[in-house]
C-alpha cells in the first residue's frame, strides 16, 4: 500500500515536472526559433505602426473684432468597402440626387469587383454635410434591422456604405472681404493651397505643418503619440462692419455711375492698418471654383493691389509735398496760368484747357492746374529731386503690403532707356505714371500721417500654440517732414472747403485731392474714358483714417470731383460712426464736459 | 518538542513526502504569483495603453466637433445674417446725422480682440484633482507623520 502511493506520487510527479520541462524547452524553441523571428519582424512591420498622414486644422482668419472670417466646417466622406456591399441597387437609390450625382454614376462606382490589393474602397462622393449623413444612418439601421447582414439579397441593404469625417475650408462671409481673404482650394483634400489675398500670402502659416507619422497599434508603445499642432490663426486689422458697409457703397456708385470696375482702400495712417478693401468683381468663396466666371480676360483678383493704372491728379499732392518739402515753394509762390507749358517738344494743357492766370501754390492745387505742377516739377524742382521724391513715397515699388498677388509698374527715371524729359511734366500731375492704388493710398497716407509713410498690413495678430502675438506697426520711410505734411494737410482742406467740394462730411475738417486721368486707347489719351478717384483722408488736425476711391471709366460723368467725391463723403460719413470719431463742435462740447 | 516532532514523521511518513512536495511547489507558486502580477500589470498598461488611443481618436473628433460648431456660429452670426434679424426685429440703421455723441465717464471705446492669453502669460491653473487623490501610500506616511515628526523636533 505504501509502496503503490509512493509510486504514484513519484509517477505523477515524474509527468508534471516532463510536462512542464516539455513545455519550457517549446518556448525556448519557439522563442529562438528563426521562423520566430521572421514572424515577428514579419508582425511588427505589418501591425506594430500604421503610417497616419495628419493634417493639422487650418488655422482660422478673424476680423479684428474676433469674428469668424474663414473658418473649417466637419464634412463627410461617403464611399464603400466593396468586399460588403451586398445590394449596389439600393446604394444607388438611395444616394441618387445626392451631391447631384446620377443613379447609373453611383452604381458604377459600388458594383466595382473587389479585390484585394487594387479595389478595397471606393469613393462615392465627398464634403457631405451631416444632415445628409444622418439620414443615411437613420435608412442604414432600418434596413440592417429588417436584412441583417444584407443576407437576403432581394431585400434592400446598405451594407458596405461607409463615412467619414474631415474639415472642409468655410467662409461664413460668402463673399465679403473676398479679395482680402482669397480662397482655400479645398476640394483638392491631398494638394489644396491658398490662392490670393491672405490665404496665398499666409499659407504657410494657416496649413501648420502637415505630417506622417508612424501611429503605434501596439497599446505598450503608445509614449510616442503625434502631437500636430493645428495651423495658426490669424486676426486682421479689416473691420467687417466696415468692409460691408464700403462693398456696399461702392457696389451702388458703380452701378449708379455706370463704372467699369472701382476700389476703395480705407487705411489708418497712423499704423498703416488696412480697415477695408472693396473692390469688384467679388467671388463666394465657398464656390471659388466659379473663379475663372468672374474674372475673366485677365481681370485681377483684387485690383486694389494688382492692377496698376494713370491715377492722375491725385498725384499731386505728391508732387506738392515734395516741392514744400524741398523748399523750393512756399505759401508765398505764384505762377501765371497762360493754360500752356511747352517744353520738351510737348504741350501741357490744364484739364479745362483754360489759363487761370496768377496762382498760389494753393491755387494750383485747388483748381487741379496741370500747367502749374508741371512748371514746379520742372522748374522748381527739377528731375533728380522729383524722382527721387517719387522714390522715397515708393513709386514703383511694392509696398510688401501682406497680400498674395501684389503687382507694380516700374517707375521711368533719368537715364532709363524708357525715359523721355517730357515724362517729367506728365509724371507731376499723375499722368505716364502707373500705380496701384494701395502703392497711392501708401504714399498719400505719409501725408496724413506728419510724413511718415507705414507699411499698409491686414496682419493684427497671430494665434499660434495657445498664445497671441500682436504685429508691430512698421515705418516704411519718412519722404517728407512732419510741416510739410501738415502744410499739405491744411491746403488741401482749405482746397475743398473753398470749392465746396462734394467730398466735404459735415463737421469734419477733411483733406483731399481729386483725380481725373485719361486712359490711353492705342496709343492716344481718350477724354471720354477716365479713371476717377478721390484721396481724402481726416481729421485734418489728427487724421485717423485715410479712404482712397477708384472709379474706372464712369460712364455718367468723367470727373473725379462728380463721381468719386461724393461716394468718398457718403463713406466717411458712417465710417467716423464705427471709429467713433465726434464731429469737430460735438468734440468740443464732449472735452468741455469732461473739463 | 523536537523529540515529539520526530516521532510524529516516523509514525506518518507521507508527512515528509508532503513536505517535499511543499518545498518543490513553492518557487513554482512563488512564479506563478510573479507571473500573475506581471499579467495583470500588462493586461492593466494595454488596457490604459488603448484608453489612450480611444481618446486621442476622441480628441480629434472633438477638436473637429469644436471647429464645425464655431463655423455654425459664424455663419448664424454673419452679417448677413445679422442685418436680416435687425430688420425682422423692427431695427434700422440710423443716418450719419443723427448720430449723437455723447461722452460716458470711464469707457475708453472697444478694447482690441485678445483670442488667446499673450506670449508670457503662464497657465496658472492649478491642477484639476486634489493632491490627497493624487499621492501614494508612501507619500502620505511621509507627509502625515515624518514631517510632522520632523516639524515638532526642530520645535522642540
Amino acid at each position: 500500500m505504501k509502496k503503490g502511493t509512493f509510486s504514484r506520487l513519484t509517477l505523477l510527479g515524474i509527468v508534471l515536472t516532463s510536462s512542464s520541462a516539455l513545455i519550457i524547452l517549446q518556448m525556448l524553441h519557439i522563442q529562438n526559433s528563426t521562423k520566430h523571428q521572421e514572424l515577428s519582424q514579419w508582425a511588427d512591420e505589418e501591425y506594430s505602426y500604421a503610417i497616419e498622414n495628419y493634417t493639422p486644422e487650418r488655422g482660422n482668419i478673424y476680423d479684428r473684432w474676433g469674428r469668424l472670417l474663414a473658418g473649417n466646417e466637419d464634412v463627410y466622406e461617403a464611399g464603400v468597402m466593396l468586399e460588403y456591399v451586398t445590394n449596389p441597387d439600393t446604394i444607388a437609390q438611395t444616394m441618387e440626387g445626392v451631391n447631384g450625382l446620377t443613379y447609373d454614376q453611383i452604381y458604377n462606382v459600388v458594383s466595382r469587383k473587389y479585390d484585394e490589393k487594387n479595389s478595397i474602397y471606393a469613393v462615392i462622393t465627398d464634403f457631405l454635410p451631416s444632415g445628409v449623413i444622418d439620414v443615411l444612418s437613420d435608412v442604414k439601421q432600418t434596413y440592417e434591422t429588417e436584412n441583417p447582414y444584407g443576407k437576403d439579397p432581394k431585400k434592400p441593404s446598405l451594407r458596405g456604405l461607409i463615412w467619414s469625417s474631415h474639415l472642409k475650408r468655410t467662409y461664413p462671409e460668402n463673399s465679403l472681404a473676398s479679395n482680402i481673404l482669397g480662397f482655400y482650394s479645398f476640394r483638392d483634400r491631398q494638394q489644396g493651397l491658398g490662392y490670393y489675398g491672405v490665404e496665398e500670402y499666409y499659407n504657410d502659416l494657416l496649413a501648420g505643418n502637415p505630417m506622417e507619422t508612424f501611429m503605434p497599434r501596439n497599446p505598450y508603445m503608445l509614449e510616442s503619440l503625434p502631437e500636430v499642432p493645428a495651423g495658426a490663426s490669424l486676426v486682421l486689422t479689416i473691420d467687417r462692419e466696415i468692409q460691408a458697409m464700403v462693398e456696399k457703397k461702392l457696389d451702388d456708385a458703380i452701378k449708379e455711375d455706370e463704372a467699369v470696375s472701382g476700389t476703395v482702400i480705407v487705411l489708418d495712417p497712423r499704423s498703416g492698418e488696412i480697415l477695408a478693401m472693396a473692390t469688384q468683381p467679388r467671388i463666394n468663396l465657398n464656390q471659388y471654383w466659379k473663379y475663372e466666371d468672374e474674372f475673366k480676360d485677365k481681370v485681377p483678383f483684387n485690383r486694389a493691389i494688382s492692377e496698376t493704372y494713370e491715377p492722375g491728379s491725385v498725384f499731386k499732392v505728391l508732387t506738392m509735398s515734395a516741392a514744400y518739402d524741398a523748399g523750393v515753394v512756399d505759401d508765398e509762390t505764384t505762377y501765371y496760368d497762360s493754360g500752356r507749358y511747352e517744353k520738351y517738344g510737348g504741350t501741357i494743357l490744364n484739364w479745362d484747357r483754360k489759363g487761370h492766370g496768377e496762382q498760389t501754390m494753393q491755387g494750383c492745387m485747388q483748381k487741379s492746374l496741370n500747367v502749374c505742377l508741371a512748371w514746379v516739377a520742372d522748374e522748381k524742382l527739377g528731375a533728380e529731386k522729383f524722382y527721387d521724391y517719387m522714390d522715397a513715397f515708393g513709386v514703383g515699388r511694392r509696398t510688401s503690403v501682406d497680400l498674395g498677388g501684389e503687382e507694380t509698374w516700374p517707375l521711368s527715371v533719368p537715364d532709363d532707356a524708357d525715359w523721355y524729359p517730357i515724362q517729367l511734366l506728365t509724371n507731376a500731375f499723375g499722368q505716364g505714371v502707373a500705380v496701384t492704388p494701395i502703392q497711392l493710398a501708401t504714399a498719400i497716407s505719409a501725408v496724413a500721417n506728419d510724413g511718415k509713410m507705414m507699411k499698409p498690413h491686414v496682419l493684427k495678430a497671430i494665434i499660434q500654440d495657445g498664445k497671441q502675438y500682436n504685429t508691430t506697426p512698421q515705418v516704411l520711410s519718412v519722404p517728407i517732414k512732419a510741416e510739410t505734411a501738415r502744410t499739405v494737410t491744411a491746403m488741401l482742406v482749405k482746397s475743398l472747403e473753398n470749392e465746396s467740394s462734394a467730398a466735404l462730411v459735415p463737421g469734419y475738417s477733411i483733406a483731399g485731392k481729386t483725380g481725373t486721368a485719361e486712359i490711353p486707347v492705342e496709343g492716344e489719351y481718350s477724354t471720354d474714358l477716365t479713371n476717377a478717384s478721390f484721396a481724402g483722408w481726416g481729421p485734418a488736425d489728427d487724421p485717423q483714417f485715410l479712404v482712397y476711391v477708384w472709379l474706372e471709366k464712369p460712364q455718367k460723368s468723367p470727373w473725379g470731383s462728380v463721381v468719386a467725391a461724393p461716394l468718398f463723403s457718403d463713406i466717411v460719413k458712417e465710417l467716423v460712426v464705427y471709429l467713433d470719431i465726434p464731429p469737430e463742435d460735438a468734440q468740443q462740447n464732449l472735452v468741455a464736459k469732461e473739463g | 518538542m523536537a523529540k515529539k516532532s520526530k516521532q510524529a514523521y516516523k509514525q506518518a511518513p507521507w508527512r515528509r513526502q508532503i513536505q517535499s512536495v511543499g518545498m518543490s511547489l513553492l518557487p513554482i507558486i512563488a512564479l506563478v504569483v510573479v507571473v500573475s502580477i506581471y499579467l495583470i500589470i500588462s493586461a492593466q498598461s494595454a488596457s490604459a495603453g488603448l484608453e489612450i488611443m480611444d481618446m486621442h481618436y476622441e480628441e480629434e473628433e472633438v477638436l473637429r466637433i469644436i471647429a464645425n460648431q464655431r463655423t455654425e456660429l459664424a455663419w448664424k452670426t454673419s452679417y448677413t445674417e445679422m442685418v436680416k434679424r435687425a430688420e425682422k426685429a423692427g431695427y434700422e440703421s440710423a443716418p450719419s446725422e443723427s448720430v449723437h455723441f455723447m461722452a460716458i465717464p470711464g469707457y475708453t471705446g472697444q478694447n482690441p480682440v485678445l483670442l488667446a492669453p499673450p506670449p508670457g502669460s503662464e497657465n496658472t491653473l492649478g491642477p484639476l484633482v486634489n493632491e490627497y487623490y493624487q499621492q501614494s501610500l508612501w507619500d502620505w506616511v511621509y507627509n502625515t507623520f515624518l514631517t510632522s515628526a520632523q516639524t515638532s523636533e526642530a520645535a522642540q
